[in-house]
């Protein structure tokens, strides 16, 4: 394209800002690459992107922020995108766990990836600004053997109402087409259905509604002092500081990391317990790495044994290790949807307070690098 | 980024396009340059520089030899080395490799080897922080080295080339710094030089006098520039590195202050020609609407393109606003710096790091010490020193104002801090979901007694008469009764081996245990603040000195109790390492377990360096891939044997070694159990688990105990133990008719796969080989009674 694009709408420094929301192994980094490339190279705008930093983890929260603005002025901002223009959400499961809607204006256009409605949707998740676009991207990447980040990078062209699908079409040829010829076909097909069967909603919200719903993501009495963290969403807000933090970094809160709910980091399997066909061999205790077997005096077979009285599923990250190495089958892959009360759901055996309140988190997240293996996902990743 | 190549009067060679990072535009331009040699030593965030160069040099686009050390200090060692020989040589690092390597530097600069090194800046430990701040790079400002400082993807190019130019110039070594993340990770639109060979003759080639094309002797066309002494030049023999002390050494470092000064002079010149070259001007210092500011903004790195845009918003407001960065730190451009801020009341030095206790940041400091001597200074310049954006905390257009707006409101301090939170007081702790005020942070877990942990579900007596432990107990279904010392809820990936191995090994241990880990996943995972994972105590020491760490705590405890100080009874201490952790880590090991110390040394050995995204390390199976080990049309992977660390343990004639593996829970319980008596009645204990990385290892997470099990039936990794002296092997895969072909389990993982294909079979069977090789030996000494 050798004319720049005009870009519809800018902030107050010039720029329009995309912010893709998700978890590790879904692609978002790679799609949050693809569009700053695509920016820079195909809609000869100036373009800059980068993701959340920090160590490689699968099915944590990720972000991915991309920044354009006209050709012939400098980008000069390079903190993250808190009011974005284009908002992606890839995991719709993160909607109630993280603040991932902070910023949203009414001209905001959002890309949510669900099976609802936009309709459906828009009221299940109280989104009261914007224009909410709503594609089942795990079905179509399915379909057409393609990723769920190739149906989001259509769906978010599509919503943006202004980047031409066959500059995309390029993008995806000329990256995708030269390392991985094989997979073109695919993922080309992928993009093209994302851009084709968004389902759009125009939400209509005065103001003040969406001033509510920015003050609401806040956090309430916060000082002049504390305002510095307001980008920070998504993150635990600090409450250690310099004047109450022990020293030094020292942490005594023992094994405070219970407190976590990993539930996000299951994609979509939860290990299913049949005790009545346990054995209390302890395999399972032995290969799970989240330690959510809750063994206790008791008796097997007319005998004092530990007995396997079930599981803590805050901390199950859905590995399904367990599953493999039961030798009697009494840990089956269930999924976790038609399982809305978990049986045999057991609280951690160690624990002092009877009741905990948790705090959603995933397992550590950020990027560091790209891992040799991350393009080559072509399993769509699984919700 | 600015566009100044489009400017009418200069005629720039031709350029392309790229949208690249910081991180791979140096790397860009080390392949261009084709230097001879990388000696590196992965670090985030700088890593993905040795990264994109082995990608690249897997495709053959380039001839430079990368070499993976095993920890900063050799990574520098080789770069020295291999400059000491002629070559061109190139390294990046960040934070505490930078610091780990700092002896290096001024042997590099004080011997006038020329080469270039990239810092992608991030904070110094401890507490262990991976993002970014300018608290590593001002520990080299006393080194030697010239320093020039990127604030862009852009000038991260740009400053390779020239770098490298006025090393060989002033046969000096020269950093590129720029901030990790910000600009080491972010993409922007670049130009690059089309033709690798624009930027060849560019840079010139290396006249050393051991090059018998090009040796200046050979041909007497030597300027005394460019002319470098080689440790390989036999018709010249030199001695480098002379023992010298005064009156001489002064006079050596006096050369080395006329080299800076050279370089001083030299960089104009160099900036005016790369701009005739590429139409880009860099200066040493800059500034935006400084002329006539009254207050000024002083800060490095990306932040300043950020206050530019708070400059226009003050400006827009009235308020004679500019902002002045430096790119050249030394040799400090102290005339330049004054030259701009001379018409400036106020000056707001912000540093992204402390020197503690100086009240301000080193670049504040030394913006002070210039201003000292303005020549005909008429007024008085008011100087703000502030500290701000420290471990990678962000700078908006909004605190680049609030930093501005203090320094206005007249009632500002000289020295603060810029961004610190104070914390929620005592009233109103913590709440675990952060919902509201009020709630006491609850206490999940009652430390653990010794009573809570000493079960006799696996103990263990020395035989004399065998000269053996013998344990009793150690099932698995019992195991399962002890309470685990780790809580769950960490941050470690689903289906990750290393909370397994770990939960095994104390499963078999009785009593109080003490852990502590070298940095690395186990680490990361476990102690993310404000949380932690740990309900017993817990230290972690760097990646390199956990071992070491251990041998003092372990010490100061028998002292302790000795004088009475500390109550009767054991402990057993634990270090815990993997991810590459027994590379950069063994001597303190080997120390350790010399010196033998009354302690258990753990490896989980995950095959790579996984916390910082899976570089090579050195029990990286052969041929597989890794961020550092691709495969393309000139590399097959890896290209050496992974390392056998048990059998350099056992060579320290330690009481006891062993290796164990998840897929042989009973087994691994009873070792545990037995290097905790070990660690107690005779001396270090080493342990080694091959552990999983469903994430790296390219396979699922749900059949990870199936491929830990085709590890140990192949005789990869065999499972046995070394008794003071004496080898035992405790499952064999042949008595046991499980043996299987290595091949199989390396088909089972997506790093190794490729191995299976006909085109790598020769790979394969040099690993069978070596496998079979080791395994005889093992058994060999297995059947003989006194090995």
């Amino acid at each position: 394209m050798d004319e720049p694009l005009k870009l519809p709408v800018t902030n107050e420094y010039g720029y329009y800002e995309i912010r893709l929301e998700s978890i590790g192994g879904l692609g978002a980094n790679l799609c949050g690459k693809m569009l700053g490339e695509l920016g820079a190279l195909y809609l000869n705008l100036n373009s800059l992107s980068f993701s959340s930093y920090g160590s490689e983890k699968r099915g944590s929260p990720v972000k991915a922020y991309i920044r354009w603005c006209k050709n012939t002025k400098p980008l000069q901002v390079n903190s993250p995108v808190t009011k974005p223009h284009l908002l992606g959400i890839f995991h719709e499961g993160l909607i109630s766990s993280y603040p991932v809607l902070e910023g949203i204006s009414k001209n905001a256009k959002i890309v949510l990836n669900t099976s609802l409605s936009a309709e459906e949707a828009a009221k299940k998740y109280h989104i009261n600004a914007g224009t909410l676009y709503c594609i089942d991207a795990l079905s179509i990447a399915m379909e057409c053997k393609s990723r769920i980040n190739m149906v989001m990078l259509g769906a978010l062209a599509k919503a943006s109402g202004f980047i031409p699908f066959e500059m995309v079409e390029k993008l995806c040829k000329d990256t995708i087409g030269k390392k991985y010829p094989n997979l073109i076909e695919a993922n080309l097909n992928g993009v093209r259905l994302g851009y084709e069967r968004t389902s759009s909603l125009e939400i209509s919200a005065t103001e003040k509604d969406i001033e509510r719903k920015n003050d609401s993501t806040e956090t309430s009495g916060e000082t002049d002092e504390n305002s510095a963290f307001r980008n920070d969403f998504g993150k635990e807000h600090y409450v250690w500081g310099y004047r109450n933090a022990p020293i030094g970094g020292i942490n005594d809160r023992i094994g405070s990391t219970v407190s976590n709910d990993l539930a996000p980091s299951r994609e979509g399997y939860i290990p299913l317990f049949l005790p009545e066909k346990c054995i209390n061999c302890g395999l399972c205790d032995s290969a799970c790495p989240d330690f959510v077997f809750q063994f206790l005096p008791g008796i097997y077979k007319e005998k004092e044994a530990m007995v396997n009285n079930g599981l803590d599923y805050t901390h199950c990250k859905g590995c399904l290790r367990c599953v493999a190495v039961c030798p009697t089958g009494a840990l089956v892959t269930a999924l976790e949807r038609d399982y809305p009360e978990k049986p045999y759901e057991k609280k951690n055996r160690d624990l002092l307070p009877d009741e905990i309140s948790y705090q959603e988190s995933g397992a550590n997240s950020w990027i560091t690098s790209d891992s040799y293996l991350t393009e080559k996902r072509v399993d769509g990743g699984v919700l | 980024m600015e566009e100044k190549n489009q400017s009418a009067s200069i005629q720039p060679v031709a350029q392309k396009v790229l949208y690249d990072s910081g991180n791979e535009l140096a790397a860009y331009a080390a392949k261009q340059i084709n230097y001879h040699v990388m000696g590196y030593y992965p670090i985030t965030p700088s890593t993905q520089i040795a990264e994109n160069l082995d990608l690249m040099g897997a495709e053959g686009l380039h001839q430079v030899k990368l070499i993976a050390a095993e920890g900063e200090h050799s990574a520098a060692g080789i770069c020295y080395g291999a400059s000491a020989g002629g070559g061109r040589v190139f390294n990046a690092t960040s934070a505490n490799g930078l610091l780990y390597a700092l002896e290096q530097f001024p042997v590099q600069s004080g011997t006038r080897m020329p080469m270039v090194m990239n810092v992608a800046c991030r904070t110094v430990s401890g507490p262990l922080c991976i993002k970014g701040d300018h608290s590593d790079v001002m520990y080299l400002l006393n080194t030697g080295w010239i320093i020039l400082f990127a604030d862009s993807p852009q000038m991260v190019y740009d400053f390779n080339l020239i770098a490298l130019k006025l090393a060989e110039k002033v046969s000096l070594p020269v950093v590129v710094a720029f901030d990790g993340f910000f600009t080491s990770h972010q993409k922007q639109k670049c130009f690059v030089f089309e033709d690798d060979k624009t930027v060849q003759d560019y840079i010139g080639p290396k006249l050393t006098r051991d090059n018998p094309d090009i040796s200046a002797f050979a041909k007497e066309t030597s300027t005394g520039e460019n002319c470098f002494y080689s440790v390989l030049d036999f018709d010249h023999p030199i001695s480098v590195g002379s023992y010298m002390n005064e009156p001489d050494i002064i006079n050596n470092r006096y050369q080395l202050s006329l080299a800076m000064d050279e370089a001083y002079r030299k960089l104009p010149a160099l900036f005016e020609e790369f701009f005739l070259l590429s139409g880009r001007k860099h200066d040493l210092v800059t500034g935006y609407q400084y002329e006539d500011a009254d207050i000024l903004l002083f800060l490095l790195g990306s932040s300043y393109h950020t206050a530019m845009v708070a400059v226009d918003k003050l400006r827009e407001r009235g308020i004679k606003a500019g902002v002045v960065t430096l790119h050249v730190l030394r040799p400090f451009p102290a005339e330049e710096l004054r030259r701009i801020c001379a018409n400036a009341k106020t000056i707001i030095a912000a540093d992204r790091q402390d020197s503690y206790g100086a009240g301000g940041g080193n670049m504040s400091l030394e913006l002070k010490a210039a201003l000292q001597n303005m020549p005909d200074m008429d007024h008085h310049i008011k100087v703000l020193s502030r500290i701000y954006g420290l471990g990678g905390k962000d700078f908006y257009v909004e605190d680049a104002l609030a930093l501005f707006e203090e320094a206005i409101s007249g009632s500002a301090k000289d020295f603060e801090y810029y961004g610190v939170t104070p914390g929620t007081t005592e009233h109103s702790v913590c709440t675990a979901d952060n919902s509201g005020h009020g709630i006491k942070q609850p206490q999940y877990f009652a430390p653990l007694t010794r009573e809570d942990t000493v079960k006799g579900i696996t103990t263990c007596t020395f035989d004399h008469e065998q000269g053996k432990m013998v344990v009793k107990g150690g099932l698995l279904k019992d195991a399962t009764a002890m309470p685990k010392r780790l809580a769950p809820g960490h941050g470690a990936c689903p289906g990750c081996g290393i909370p397994i191995n770990l939960n095994l090994l104390l499963m078999g241990i009785e009593g109080n245990v003490v852990l502590l880990f070298q940095t690395g996943c186990g680490m990361v995972v476990t102690t993310a603040y404000p949380k932690t994972a740990f309900r017993i105590p817990y230290l972690h020491n760097l990646f390199q000195n956990g071992a070491a760490t251990l041998s003092g705590l372990v010490e100061v405890f028998h002292e302790r109790q000795r004088r009475g100080e500390y109550p009767e009874g054991d402990i057993t201490f634990i270090m815990v390492s993997g991810d590459g952790g027994m590379d950069i880590g063994m001597g303190s090991a080997i120390g350790t377990a010399l010196r033998n110390h009354h302690l258990i040394l753990f490896e989980y050995d995950n095959g790579g360096y996984m916390n910082t995204g899976y570089q090579l390390s050195y029990s990286t199976p052969m041929g597989a891939k890794s961020s550092t080990s691709h495969l393309g049309k000139s590399q097959y992977g890896k290209t050496f044997f992974h390392k056998d660390m048990p059998e350099i343990m056992a060579a320290t004639h330690l009481p006891y070694v062993a290796t164990v593996a998840e897929s042989n829970p009973g087994d691994f319980i009873k070792k545990a159990a037995k290097a905790a008596a070990y660690a107690k009645d005779f001396g270090t204990a080493y342990v080694k688990a091959l552990s999983a990385c469903p994430l790296n290892w390219g396979d699922n997470p749900k059949e990870e105990r199936n491929v830990i099990s085709a590890a140990v039936d192949c005789c990869y990794f065999p499972l046995y133990e070394i008794e003071r002296g004496i080898t035992a092997l405790t499952y064999d895969p042949e008595k046991n008719k499980k043996k299987i072909p290595v091949s199989e389990w390396l088909g089972m993982m997506g790093r190794t796969k490729h191995l299976v294909k006909a085109e790598y079979a020769s790979i394969t069977d040099d690993i069978q080989a070596e496998v079979d090789r080791r395994f005889a030996r093992l058994k060999a000494r297995a059947e003989h009674p006194l090995l």
